[in-house]
């Protein structure tokens, strides 16, 4: 599914330069469940941000499903992402004004989907994460935990090919935790591939493999399956 | 304290140079518009009103009934004064006035010069202030002049006018008696010289009769006399001496300007309307400016909640609070005041010619300074009362624990406000719509006749007794096509007259006022009006026709004969006159009348010549043209400088008022829309920063940048859908009423409302889309990765 070679990625500010990633390579497969680890400042989130395309390497090779995507235009990116890959941020990233039905709904309406469809497929996902009774509520009026299913509900409503989790129970308890790790396993058992950045040993021992990160390189790679 | 307020609020001025910058040049433009506006309100509040006895001055009124409609108008008989003056001794003092155009000549300077005929006590009355001379003597004699500073400068130069001679015309020589000082910006009058009234007698120009209304007649009351019991003696002095129907009243002089519409024979309303209106716009400019104050401080109080948080619970009270926030304000609205006199004193210049007056800030007037302190206080206060309560009101612990939150209301304080400015300038631009509408209605008219190519001269000095030769010189040139000797201007309605008599005619139909015109002959092929019947008057083919009379349409229906031409039209005291023809209507006053008034074109007899009009040759160049005419002018009448004016320029001159609307519309239509779109820019910079997460959300999960900026100006542009929602059956109210002032109008129609809605929402669109795009093409990236 991801094939990345001799990826980089370098920030410059006036004073500083700074190297995201230093020529990384590693591939995942189709229906891999991989957590990515490492220190802070080690280039975890820019990988993360390359592969959900929403920002591109200054150089090497990003083949997704084939396709060589590290030149395409945001136009392209979008277009590619909106179809194929979900997001779970730390933060939950939901949208205050709108109730957790809307948020929800909010990837399909840009896929253009018709109203009664999306109906449907936001209700089977949020009783799929048992959050259907709150759906009428705003993010605010919910527990972080539940939250987070919210979240996850956005993110697997288009049925994306990959999730890109980043340290999604950073902000929960450890019980809050460990549902949303269930869910992502149970995703990951239907078939989805997931690449998740976490700083919890605890939370990696639910993926297939861990990808250890310092200094924008892969430092070593343990296969758990 | 208050220094320190003044500096944490300058500093938060400088801190957020933007919004500051918004403010500032927002509130400047409000404030300088409101200057300007509270000028002119106070030039015409202040009318007629600084004489020194101003309170017991009254000017006479005529009230009689024409067409079954009760009127009043003060010009009266020049007989009212000496007789009122005669028999009432509440009367201290009494002038007549009438304007007059004369040459003037000193040495070889020659002008036309505006002046006046008035009596003696006429200066003492007004008690216009003199800089030589002496107020009771100066109209004293057959053969005194007043001139005024800048009339005295422009005869006289540096020398001492007093005592020199003036020729007026080329009959008479007059002694200057008396330098008056200019008069103010604030007086109806308008002369640059006065002559005695008694050199009127000489000219033989005074009469007697009753009934022709043709000066003004000014009172000045003892004082402690009663006008009421004035009134009630006053009211049949016309009457009792004449076989005339007008009432008589005093009116006080220093209410005329803003109260001198007569409604059915009562002075109500009139200029104070006009004034109320201006006063409305000076408020309603300078609340929107304060309105963008308010919106970007409450909208940025989310940054400032923390502050307001913790300073309360360091101990601050909520009252130092509100100071505090009410001194930005105050300072605000100081550093905008002194932009704003800046800026007044750089447009006031192009505001003057605008509206037509001598406007100015009198810096020497502690008024004007107290005005300009209550302004900046008054500002200053209506800016930042509504922010200080609501910033002042966040409660701590709220603040603190991270848990406040603004209101996502359907109905916000804010978004009302922003409704406000837009609804005031949507009416503002559907107004200046209707206004250019209704012109340009008037404008494209058909007047009935030909202006193009057409002139009119006035007969000065030997031109009246040369028309013969003069008229054949310009002929034979090639220059003149066609002329015609005159009683007026074909723009303009100088005589008109009741009491006619015709066949079948009734006693109602006496009281019937035809507007009078007179001609020599070639009245039609000149001015190029459309004969119906009959023929031109021409006294040179047909001796008869100085007792001949042309009459128009109008006239001709009220007349009501089968067959008008050869019929008589007979007056009291006057000879008879027969009808040679019949005239289209054509349009001699204002193109905003539907009416036309029945008119009468008088061949020769009481009515003298004043103009001759003349059709120039289309195949020459009209300055070649008018440099001949002005050669054989100079010829038959060397003392006279040759003064003519276009018929379409004089023309154009009718639409001067209402293109002066017009022109104050789009004015402050303009800056409305400019300050609104102001706080609307500053509205929407916020709103793009506040929902930078929300926006990089919607971006990760497959929005498009065009899905972003909708989302980010759908919501301005429900406001200003809204704003027009409320804004148009305003605005249709208050044009209906406007253009009730004119018969001849437009109807109001509904594209108006759909070009100003949409004008106003490209304007908003526009306002907010730099903002909108701005923040749908930024990287989610960035605004995510912020946690």
């Amino acid at each position: 599914m991801i094939n990345i070679t001799g990826l980089e990625k370098i920030y410059r500010t006036e004073e500083v330069e700074t190297v995201a990633l230093n020529k990384l390579s590693f591939e995942v497969k189709d229906g891999e469940f991989v957590a990515v680890m490492g220190p802070s400042g080690c280039g975890k989130s820019t990988l993360l941000n390359i592969l959900g395309l929403l920002d591109d390497p200054d150089d090497g090779s990003f083949l997704f499903n084939g396709i060589e995507v590290a030149k395409f235009n945001e136009r392209k990116r979008a277009e590619l992402r909106k179809r194929n890959i979900g997001f779970v941020f730390q933060s939950f990233n939901l949208i205050d004004e709108l109730t957790v039905f809307e948020n929800v709904e909010l990837p399909l309406i840009y896929l253009g989907i018709k109203s009664d469809e999306r109906k449907k497929r936001v209700e089977e996902v949020l009783d799929k994460v048992q959050i259907m009774h709150r759906r009428n509520h705003y993010p605010q009026q919910l527990s972080g935990g539940q939250q987070q299913r919210v979240a996850v509900a956005r993110a697997v409503v288009n049925k994306p090919k990959l999730i890109l989790a980043d340290e999604p129970t950073g902000n929960l308890d450890s019980s809050n935790g460990n549902e949303v790790m269930e869910m992502l396993t149970d995703l990951n058992e239907q078939g989805t591939t997931i690449i998740m950045v976490t700083h919890s040993e605890h939370d990696a021992r639910y993926s297939h493999r861990i990808i250890r990160m310092l200094d924008g390189q892969t430092v070593t790679e343990n296969i758990l399956v | 304290m208050l220094k320190n307020y003044f500096t944490i609020a300058f500093r938060n001025l400088w801190k957020n140079k933007g919004y500051s910058f918004i403010n500032i040049l927002g509130l400047t433009i409000g404030m300088a518009s409101a200057i300007l506006i509270l000028l002119w309100i106070q030039n015409e509040v202040s009318y007629d009103n600084g004489y020194p006895s101003g309170n017991r001055i009254y000017t006479m009124f005529n009230r009689d009934k024409f067409n079954g409609e009760l009127w009043a108008w003060n010009s009266t008989p020049k007989i009212m004064a000496p007789t009122i003056q005669h028999d009432y001794p509440e009367v201290e003092k009494i002038s007549r006035y009438e304007n007059i155009t004369f040459l003037v000549t000193v040495g070889d300077k020659k002008l036309n010069g505006r002046g006046a005929f008035a009596d003696s006590s006429f200066l003492s009355i007004f008690g216009f202030p003199l800089l030589k001379g002496n107020a009771t003597q100066a109209l004293a004699g057959n053969y005194n002049i007043v001139l005024t500073q800048k009339m005295a400068v422009k005869l006289f130069g540096k020398d001492d006018p007093l005592g020199k001679t003036v020729r007026i015309d080329s009959n008479a020589n007059f002694t200057v008696s008396a330098v008056l000082k200019d008069l103010p910006n604030n007086t109806s009058f308008e002369f640059e010289y006065l002559l005695p009234w008694a050199y009127m007698d000489k000219l033989g120009w005074n009469d007697a009769y009753w009934g022709n209304n043709e000066v003004k007649t000014y009172v000045l009351l003892k004082p402690g006399a009663s006008v009421a019991a004035f009134n009630t003696k006053v009211k049949d002095i016309t009457t009792s001496h004449s076989k005339e129907t007008a009432k008589v009243f005093a009116y006080p002089f220093s209410r005329l300007h803003l109260y001198g519409k007569s409604e059915n024979g009562q002075l109500v309303d009139g200029q104070v309307v006009t004034v109320g209106l201006f006063g409305m716009i000076a408020l309603f400019i300078l609340l929107i400016a304060c309105i963008n104050f308010m919106n970007l401080s409450t909208a940025r109080s989310e940054k400032r909640a923390k502050e307001v948080g913790i300073r309360k619970v360091a101990g601050a009270l909520r009252q130092s609070l509100i100071g505090r926030f009410i001194g930005e304000s105050v300072l605000l609205s100081l550093l905008a005041f002194l932009l704003a006199i800046l800026l007044v004193q750089l447009v006031l210049p192009f505001f003057n010619q605008l509206v037509g007056k001598q406007l100015f800030i009198d810096y020497s007037n502690p008024w004007y300074w107290l005005a300009a302190l209550s302004f900046i206080g008054f500002t200053g206060l209506l800016a930042g009362s509504y922010p200080a309560f609501y910033l002042s009101s966040f409660t701590p612990v709220k603040v603190l624990k991270g848990t406040f939150k603004q209101s996502n209301a359907l109905v916000t304080p804010r978004k009302i406000l922003v409704v406000l400015q837009f609804t005031f300038a949507i009416v503002l631009i559907i107004s200046t719509i209707i206004v250019q509408h209704q012109i340009q209605f008037a404008q494209t008219r058909d007047t009935g006749y030909d202006r193009q190519h057409l002139i009119y001269a006035f007969t000065q000095g030997d031109v009246d007794k040369n028309y013969k030769p003069i008229k054949q010189d310009l002929l034979k040139s090639g220059a003149v096509i066609s002329l015609t000797k005159s009683a007026n201007p074909i723009t303009q309605r100088w005589s008109d007259g009741w009491g006619y008599m015709w066949e079948g005619s009734t006693e109602t139909d006496k009281k019937v006022d035809f507007v009078r015109l007179g001609t020599d002959a070639d009245f039609i092929k000149t001015i190029g009006i459309t004969l119906l019947e009959g023929r031109d008057i021409d006294i040179y083919q047909y001796p008869a026709d100085t007792a001949g009379v042309m009459i128009n349409e109008a006239a001709a229906k009220i007349l009501r004969l089968p067959h008008p031409i050869g019929q008589q039209l007979r007056r009291e005291g006057e000879k008879p006159r027969t009808i040679v023809g019949v005239v289209k209507d054509f349009i001699l006053e204002s193109p905003f009348e539907k009416k036309i008034s029945p008119m009468l074109i008088l061949g020769p007899g009481e009515n003298y010549f004043q103009i001759i009009h003349m059709k120039l040759n289309p195949a020459r160049s009209a300055s070649s043209n008018i440099a001949t005419i002005e050669k054989i002018f100079k010829q038959y009448n060397p003392q006279y400088p040759f003064d003519y004016a276009f018929a379409d320029e004089s023309y154009a001159r009718k639409f001067k008022e209402q293109q002066r609307t017009g022109t104050l519309a789009i004015l402050f239509a303009g800056l409305t829309i400019f300050i609104s779109c102001l706080g609307l820019f500053g509205l929407a910079t916020y709103m793009a920063e506040n929902r930078v997460k929300e926006i990089g959300v919607r971006k990760v999960l497959g929005a498009s940048v065009l899905n972003i900026t909708a989302l980010l100006s759908k919501d301005f542009l429900q406001l200003v859908l809204i704003s027009l929602l409320i804004a148009s059956p305003l605005a249709w109210w208050a044009m209906s009423q406007w253009l009730q002032n004119y018969t001849y109008r437009i109807n109001i129609e509904w594209w108006v409302f759909a070009g100003a809605g949409l004008l106003s929402i490209l304007i908003a669109l526009a306002t907010v889309s730099y903002q909108s795009i701005r923040a749908a093409i930024s990287n989610p990236v960035k605004s995510l990765r912020s946690e």
